[in-house]
Parts: C-alpha cells; sequence; structure tokens
C-alpha cells in the first residue's frame, strides 16, 4: 500500500472528470457571452442618452 | 405549450418554461407599443430583454421550488428538473442571477419605476403565488394571475416612468382571460393535480362548480376586453374584434358548461383552453395593429 502509493502519488485537490471538465467550459463560455451582452448594452445605452444617462425617474 | 419559448430571449429556454409566468414576454410588447412618447429602440430592446429574462427568472426559480410535484405531473415530468438534467439548487442560483440582473439592468439603464415593478413581478409568482397560493388555495390562479398581468404595466412604466389607466386595463383583461384558461386546464389535467396533491378549483370545488366559473369569469372578460373601446382609447375595428373573439369564447365556455360527459366534456374543455390563446394573441395582435396604424397612417398622409 504504502509502496503503491509512493509509486503513484495522489494529486492535489479535486480532479475533474472529462464531462465536468466539459460543463465547466460552457458556464464559462455562458458567462462570457452573458458579460458581453451587458458591456455592449451598458455601452449603447450610454451613447444613446449621453449625459441623460444619469438622469432616472424615481 | 410555452409561449415564453416562443418569445423570451433567455440563456436556458427549458429551465425557464413556466405557467402563469409563460405569458410575461408575449405581452410586454403591447404596452410598450401602446405607451405615448418617443422611445429609443435601443431603450425598448433593453427593455424587453431585461422583461424577457426577468419571465425566464420567474420560471426557473417555480421549477426550482416545484421539482417535487412536477415530477409527479405528466405535464410537468419533462422538465429538466424531474428529468435529473439540472439540480433544483443549480435551479435556484441560475433564477437569483436572472431576477438581480434584469431588474438592476431595466432600473440603472431605464428606470426604477420599471424596475421596481419587475422585482414586484418575479416576487409575486415566485413567493405569492408559487410559494403560498398555489398549494394553498383553490383560488391559486386567479390570484396568481396578476404576475402574469403585470408585464404590459412594467413596459408601460418602461417608456413613461408612470402608470396610468391604458396599462390598468390591458392588466385588468389578462387578469380576467386567466381563470377561464387555466381551469379549463385544470378540468382536462385533474388528474395530474390530484397526484401533485395541487387543489386546484376542480379537485376542490368540483367540476360543475368549475365550470360555473369559467362562464362567469368570461363574461366579465368580454366586459373588460371592450373596455379600451367604451372608454374611447381604442377604435370601433379593437371594439368589433375584441366583441367577435368575446362571443367565441362565451360559446366555448358554453359548451364546456353544457356537456358534462366524459369524452364530450374534455373535448370541450380542450377548445375552449386551445382558443382562449388564440383569444388573449390575437385581442393583443389587434391592439399593436391599431397602434402601428396609428402611428404610420399620418406618414403615408402626409407622402
Amino acid at each position: 500500500m504504502i509502496a503503491g502509493m509512493a509509486d503513484k502519488p495522489e494529486p492535489d485537490g479535486i480532479v475533474l472528470t472529462e464531462a465536468q471538465k466539459k460543463s465547466r467550459r460552457q458556464r464559462s463560455i455562458a458567462i462570457a457571452l452573458a458579460l458581453g451582452v451587458l458591456v455592449v448594452l451598458f455601452f449603447a445605452v450610454t451613447m444613446v442618452k449621453g449625459p441623460a444617462v444619469l438622469v432616472r425617474p424615481m | 405549450m410555452s409561449v415564453l419559448d416562443q418569445n423570451a430571449i433567455d440563456i436556458n429556454p427549458r429551465i425557464s418554461e413556466a405557467e402563469v409566468g409563460d405569458y410575461i414576454a408575449l405581452l410586454k410588447p403591447r404596452g410598450m407599443a401602446m405607451a405615448p412618447g418617443h422611445f429609443h429602440w435601443v431603450l425598448a430592446i433593453t427593455s424587453l430583454l431585461c422583461i424577457a429574462v426577468g419571465a425566464g427568472a420567474s420560471g426557473a426559480l417555480n421549477m426550482a421550488l416545484e421539482g417535487d410535484i412536477d415530477s409527479k405531473m405528466s405535464r410537468t415530468a419533462n422538465r429538466p428538473i424531474p428529468r435529473g438534467r439540472i439540480t433544483r439548487p443549480e435551479a435556484m442560483t441560475f433564477g437569483m442571477t436572472l431576477a438581480f440582473f434584469s431588474v438592476m439592468t431595466l432600473g440603472i439603464l431605464v428606470n426604477w419605476i420599471a424596475g421596481a415593478l419587475l422585482a414586484f413581478t418575479i416576487f409575486f409568482y415566485v413567493v405569492i403565488y408559487t410559494m403560498g397560493l398555489k398549494r394553498w388555495t383553490a383560488q391559486n390562479i386567479v390570484i396568481g394571475g396578476a404576475a402574469g398581468a403585470l408585464p404590459p404595466v412594467v413596459a408601460w412604466a418602461a417608456v413613461t416612468g408612470t402608470v396610468d389607466v391604458e396599462p390598468l386595463l390591458l392588466f385588468a383583461i389578462i387578469f380576467f382571460w386567466t381563470p377561464p384558461h387555466f381551469w379549463a386546464l385544470a378540468l382536462f389535467r385533474s388528474d395530474d393535480y390530484a397526484r401533485a396533491g395541487i387543489p386546484m378549483l376542480p379537485n376542490v370545488a368540483g367540476p360543475d362548480a368549475t365550470r360555473l366559473q369559467i362562464l362567469l369569469y368570461t363574461i366579465v372578460l368580454i366586459a373588460v376586453a371592450a373596455a379600451p373601446w367604451a372608454l374611447g382609447y381604442f377604435d370601433a375595428v379593437y371594439g368589433i374584434v375584441s366583441l367577435i373573439l368575446g362571443a367565441g369564447m362565451l360559446v366555448l365556455a358554453i359548451n364546456v358548461y353544457i356537456r358534462r360527459e366524459r369524452s364530450q366534456s374534455l373535448r370541450a374543455t380542450r377548445k375552449l383552453f386551445a382558443f382562449s390563446i388564440l383569444y388573449l394573441f390575437a385581442l393583443f395582435a389587434t391592439l399593436l395593429a391599431e397602434v402601428v396604424y396609428r402611428a404610420l397612417a399620418p406618414m403615408v398622409g402626409g407622402a
């Protein structure tokens, strides 16, 4: 047992399966796209409103 | 059937599919089109996007909270949580994130009255309807229908920064349309609802009482749907279309009331359910057409 562990050391932390890695990659892409949309949206509205972007009812 | 699937722009349409909230994304542009004043198209798209995402948030949170009963009903058994594709905590996190960003974006970029109304719509649908009314009272979809009826008010507020009579009329139309629509569904899906332990009216008061309620609400709906014409907000074209469509609803509601034998009753309720979807779509399409005509008529006339 000890000899076996010495031959093949335990990796540090959690090791993701291929399916989990794929899932994480898809999540990251979705978050990146959502962030991109938000950035474009805020930029576009700022261009449209100009200085009035800070003026809102209520 | 999910109207949301056809209209909403959300990240995960399957998890965002819902019941009363399905109609949020469909109904919203009507409130926006009717509202007076100039509204830049970028702000219009922003508002549409925020309300569509808010509708998706409501659906995701609804499914996160109802994973247990969805698995017991054939209509909802194929949703992502009962099928095991998404866990309830994942759906809850997804829904909360969508809700937060949709409300904040609408508030910051458009105005805070619209943002607050969208937040209230999501709160009403998730907390008042899903967590409270749905499992507690047979009047669940009557009161809960307010969540599905609010989007035109949100849209109006996005354009004007206020709430006025016109969007409240649209609210009233959807509010009184909801009971005949969902009780027709509940009549032919009563086994489903009984298995899930949801106190829908046919399971609590019986099918005959439900048929009477459908008929009474349909009569009120026809009067409310004609109100925008009667009060002078819309022309006779809308008034006549609303009365013709209302006559269709009334005939089918009477049919549901009369036909009580099992197979005939099933056919009658399915017909009313299907027509009620067409009814609301056609009614609001007519409103939209009249608004577009009004906007285009001076240009065509002046050319």
